[in-house]
């Protein structure tokens, strides 16, 4: 209760006209560098940091929170209308969401996604608010075992992204952990597949793939069939607004997304990208209607969207609570709070109450504000896809390199974009599935760097990863996860033969 | 080529200025700086602050932020060597990370090939274990690494950096074997402290800023900082005052690209002098947390060439740089 | 799988395994210069062991999908297009790599894209790729004050 008093302390000063003006300022701020891919909210509180050094403090920090949630909203746009994701987080929603704008659904696919986003960041800054010195401990609790073992889980649902041939699905995988093994080595400070080209130490960022395979790769493929195969872009077929259906189809994977996003957002190596696989992959295994997935099925926009808002609440605990910047983001945030001489942790919530329950209150008001401009936006974002396709395609492009270009000025990051869309093109001509690629590459290297530095501290002991019960439990959710589907369909078999 | 030109163009007016009226003139300063470094690293902060700093106090006219990012610095400073030669309006930010890295990446570029300007700011590593550890002060951490290395986990930044280092310097000063600690890498700040907090590993090094708060929360204690001797106060022991030989600092300087005429070195030196000492930098400093360490001309040239062999013996000594 | 009785053998699919395997003696290779420096750690080689060996079975998979025909069909395949888009990528690489700039670069790829999807309008949809670049560059450098690659024109601004 405690809490609830604080918070609507907090109310009074993020209603303030102008913490609410700050707070409108960071959303249209955040949606707009979203929208950029490579630029993400990182980069622009980065940028904006010098600029409201003379703030007051109250005010800035409400705005680069503005900036985070809006960047978030921003990323799923592009992701859904022009297959690019805006940042990494927004790379599951790209799957359906996509198919969904082409099929004419784009209106469906955004308004779920704007509606999705604000459902699971208001219920996970309500977590926020009520179970942060909880989840704290827990998430502190998770060691270097219970991270691989994590990682596990999300290996065992890579699969749902897998298409129809396994074997196909398994070599995009490979090329995948291939890529992730690029660059400087962080345990061992040894550099692998560079072959001495500088630019490759740094590892090869996730939204140069992303973009490259679908964004360039995409506009490749259908330019190269559009003397066979003209396609026919229809903005809205059908409903510009979710039916009944949609709502329906919408609301669990939102809740669902949710309870990924908030609690892995949390975890000081957690990020957003994991939520938004597993929650695509339980959505896909879920769903009443998996004859749609493949062809723009709303769950799959809808539970990814709900995991990636709510894992940037959950990136809010460790920081308020422990000072503990567990994204690039949060990181900047923490440098904002420095420059007030400012530092979050535990001391903050007794030093200065009316600060950080005045950013969480704000935290509210901007989600309200990011639904409010986003649903009338819809309509004018559908029609983005009625541009004529040579400009729209053209459009596509430049905005995927200057994203590239923003973000890293060098000509090697472009050669590497160029030959990702390459890849990408071959890839579908040959119809290997994409995204496991990326989900190789975020997942690789980190199960690599978990496991080696769980059994550094074990000093070699693999017995490490079952005596921690939390490693314990998640490896037999895997292995559960792993077998369940074999078991289940030799039942399914045992009673057609009963039948 | 243009660049190139527009570069020499540029210079002749700041050498003009320096030559003919010294103080006001520098007013007609352009300087452009390079954070090699993406966006809001500490690098680029840096770089974001002097620039800040320098056109507020009217020291530079304008002052231009570029971000060259990769491998540490190792891309940046090739571009300075190769694309800046005798630039004497360019201006790079590096620091005590860019050594490391250059060393460990095998470079082509040294920064021998760069000219030194200044150092602006420092910051101590701190060690810290977890509040319910038996270990209490440096000692103690010294004598455990000694009885068995393999036992005294360390958890802190990127193998080669500055937290490795600094771990391995510890290890020999209190006797041990430095190949044989057991430094567990982690990628950002937040993932170390995080394993800290847990009690995953033995003890944590970094940046003091990395653990303030923490230390100050009673959640972590500090073993000690990377200061000089004298500089130790109640709250802030030095390690070297509990009687380990070891002092570092991860400290950010600029340099100028090599090629540039000593009096275009001079206005640069004599820009960085007076915006050390500028009311908006001192400002900056305090805002940012960020200790001065000011300290230009050959006395900073000095310093580098200490910190490059240091360097270079504590990586070799690792394994990391063949020698 | 499909059970095809038509044993056509895919050329493609045979490159494509061929690749794969050349890809994993590749990561084979460049793990045999790696060291192992920590005596705890499980080093740096076991990870690129997994994929060389995962991308040898997966080459192996490949072939024996190729020899049964297993792959998709395909339709023809209209090279120009391809070209005009890789060109245009190309050709802002180069002026980026050797100080042409970003908005002349620009406006040229969205034009080669442009044609490449049909449009004979190249000069129009250069004037309308520039103003897109010009508008891009003002707003990132006085807004955000980052700055782009330069070439002659950026320096005009």
């Amino acid at each position: 209760m405690e809490a609830f008093v604080s918070l609507a302390h907090g109310l009074t000063v993020a209603i303030q006209p102008m913490n609410l003006l700050f707070a409108l300022i960071g959303v249209l701020l955040g949606t707009a560098v979203g929208v950029l891919p490579g630029i993400g909210p990182a980069l622009t509180v980065a940028l904006l940091l010098p600029i409201t050094f003379k703030l007051d403090p109250a005010g800035s920090i409400i705005m680069f929170a503005g900036i985070y949630y809006g960047g978030m909203y921003g990323g799923s746009t592009t992701a859904i209308l022009i297959n690019t994701p805006g940042e990494s987080a927004s790379m599951a929603t790209a799957l359906e969401g996509n198919l969904m704008a082409k099929a004419g659904r784009g209106g469906p696919a955004l308004a779920t996604s704007a509606i999705g986003s604000f459902v699971a960041g208001t219920i996970a800054t309500l977590g926020l608010t009520l179970l942060a010195p909880y989840l704290v401990e827990l998430a502190v609790r998770f060691g270097p075992e219970d991270y691989f073992a994590l990682m596990c889980v999300a290996f065992v649902t890579v699969s749902a992204t897998f298409g129809d041939s396994p074997v196909r699905g398994l070599t995009s995988l490979f090329i995948g952990l291939l890529l992730g093994l690029v660059g400087i080595d962080i345990l061992s400070g040894q550099s692998r597949l560079s072959f001495g080209v500088p630019e490759l130490y740094d590892n090869i960022e996730v939204t140069t793939l992303a973009v490259g395979l679908f964004a360039v790769g995409e506009a490749l493929y259908v330019a190269s069939r559009r003397h066979i195969h003209e396609e026919k872009l229809e903005a809205v077929r059908g409903s510009l607004w979710m039916t009944k259906e949609d709502w329906k189809r919408s609301w669990k994977p939102w809740l669902r997304g949710t309870l990924y996003g908030f609690p892995i957002g949390a975890l000081p190596a957690g990020g957003a990208e994991i939520p938004t696989f597993l929650s695509y992959a339980t959505e896909k295994r879920l769903t009443k209607h998996p004859e749609d997935f493949g062809k723009g099925a709303i769950e799959g926009v809808a539970g990814p969207e709900a995991a990636n808002n709510a894992s940037a609440a959950g990136t809010l605990v460790p920081l308020l609570t422990l000072g503990l910047p567990t994204s690039a983001t949060a990181a900047m945030m923490l440098a904002g709070f420095q420059q007030y001489g400012l530092n979050p942790g535990p001391l903050l919530f007794a030093e200065r109450p009316d600060l950080v329950w005045g950013l969480i209150a704000s935290l509210f008001i901007a989600n309200g504000m990011l639904l409010v401009l986003n649903l009338p936006l819809v309509g004018l974002w559908v029609r983005l896809l009625s541009i004529p396709q040579p400009w729209l395609y053209a459009g596509i492009l430049v905005f995927a390199t200057m994203g590239t270009i923003a973000a890293n000025p060098s000509p090697v990051e472009l050669v590497m974009l160029t030959v990702f869309g390459v890849l990408g093109f071959l890839m579908r001509r040959f119809d290997f599935p994409i995204a496991p690629v990326v989900v190789g590459l975020i997942l690789g290297p980190v199960a690599e760097s978990q496991l080696r530095r769980a059994l550094s501290i074990s000093l070699g002991d693999p017995m490490v990863l079952l005596e921690s019960p939390i490693s314990a439990t998640l490896l037999f959710i895997a292995l559960v996860a792993l077998v369940a589907p074999f078991v289940l369909k030799g039942l399914g078999r045992f009673k057609a033969v009963e039948d | 080529m243009t660049q190139f030109r527009k570069g020499l163009w540029r210079t002749a007016i700041a050498a003009a200025a320096v030559a003919g009226f010294v103080g006001t003139a520098a007013a007609q300063m352009e300087l452009k700086i390079m954070a090699p470094a993406a966006p809001g690293g500490g690098w680029d902060q840096t770089a974001r602050s002097m620039q800040q700093a320098l056109t507020q106090s009217g020291i530079a006219k304008s002052v231009q932020v570029t971000n060259v990012p990769g491998a540490g610095g190792s891309i940046g400073i090739a571009q300075l060597v190769n694309n800046s030669k005798g630039d004497g309006s360019q201006l790079m930010v590096m620091g005590y990370v860019m050594v490391g890295a250059l060393l460990t990446n095998k470079s082509p570029i040294t920064l021998d090939q760069t000219t030194p300007i200044a150092r602006l700011t420092a910051e101590y590593e701190a060690i810290v274990v977890p509040a319910n550890s038996p270990i209490k002060d440096a000692k103690e951490l010294a004598a455990a690494i000694k009885a068995d290395p393999a036992k005294v986990t360390w958890a802190g930044g990127s193998a080669g950096g500055v937290d490795h280092i600094a771990a391995a310097l510890f290890a020999k000063a209190a006797g041990a074997d430095p190949t044989k600690i057991n430094y567990i890498p982690f990628s950002g700040g937040g993932e170390a402290l995080a394993a800290i907090l847990g009690g995953k590993v033995t003890a944590g090094i970094s940046g003091y800023g990395e653990f303030e708060s923490q230390i100050k929360a009673g959640k972590l204690r500090l073993i000690g900082l990377t200061t000089p001797a004298d500089k130790a106060t109640a709250d802030m022991p030095s390690i070297k005052a509990q009687g380990i030989d070891l002092e570092i600092a991860n400290w950010r300087a600029v340099v100028a690209p090599p090629g540039i005429s000593a009096d275009q070195k001079k206005a640069l030196t004599d820009a960085m002098d007076k915006m050390a000492k500028s009311k908006e930098w001192q400002e900056i400093l305090k805002a940012k947390g960020w200790e001065d360490a000011y300290q230009s001309g050959d006395a900073f040239a000095k310093s580098l060439a200490e910190e490059q062999t240091r360097t270079k013996e504590v990586l070799t000594s690792v394994g990391l740089v063949k020698s | 799988m499909s059970t095809s009785s038509h044993r056509r053998i895919d050329a493609a699919g045979l490159v494509i395994a061929l690749i794969l395997l050349v890809l994993a003696g590749l990561v084979w290779w460049d793990m045999s210069k790696l060291q192992i420096l920590s005596p705890y750690d499980l080093g740096p080689k076991v990870m690129p062991i997994i994929v060389s060996a995962g991308l040898a079975i997966l080459a192996i998979g490949n072939a024996i999908s190729a020899f049964r025909g297993e792959l998709p069909a395909r339709d023809s395949l209209d090279w120009r297009p391809i070209i005009l888009i890789l060109g245009g990528l190309a050709a802002l690489i180069l002026l980026i790599a050797f100080g042409g700039g970003f908005i002349i670069g620009t406006a040229l790829l969205f034009a080669t894209t442009s044609a490449a999807f049909g449009r004979r309008a190249f000069l129009v949809d250069l004037l309308i790729g520039f103003v897109v670049a010009l508008i891009v560059y003002v707003l990132f450098s006085k807004l955000l004050a980052l700055s782009l690659p330069t070439g002659p024109l950026e320096r005009l601004i």
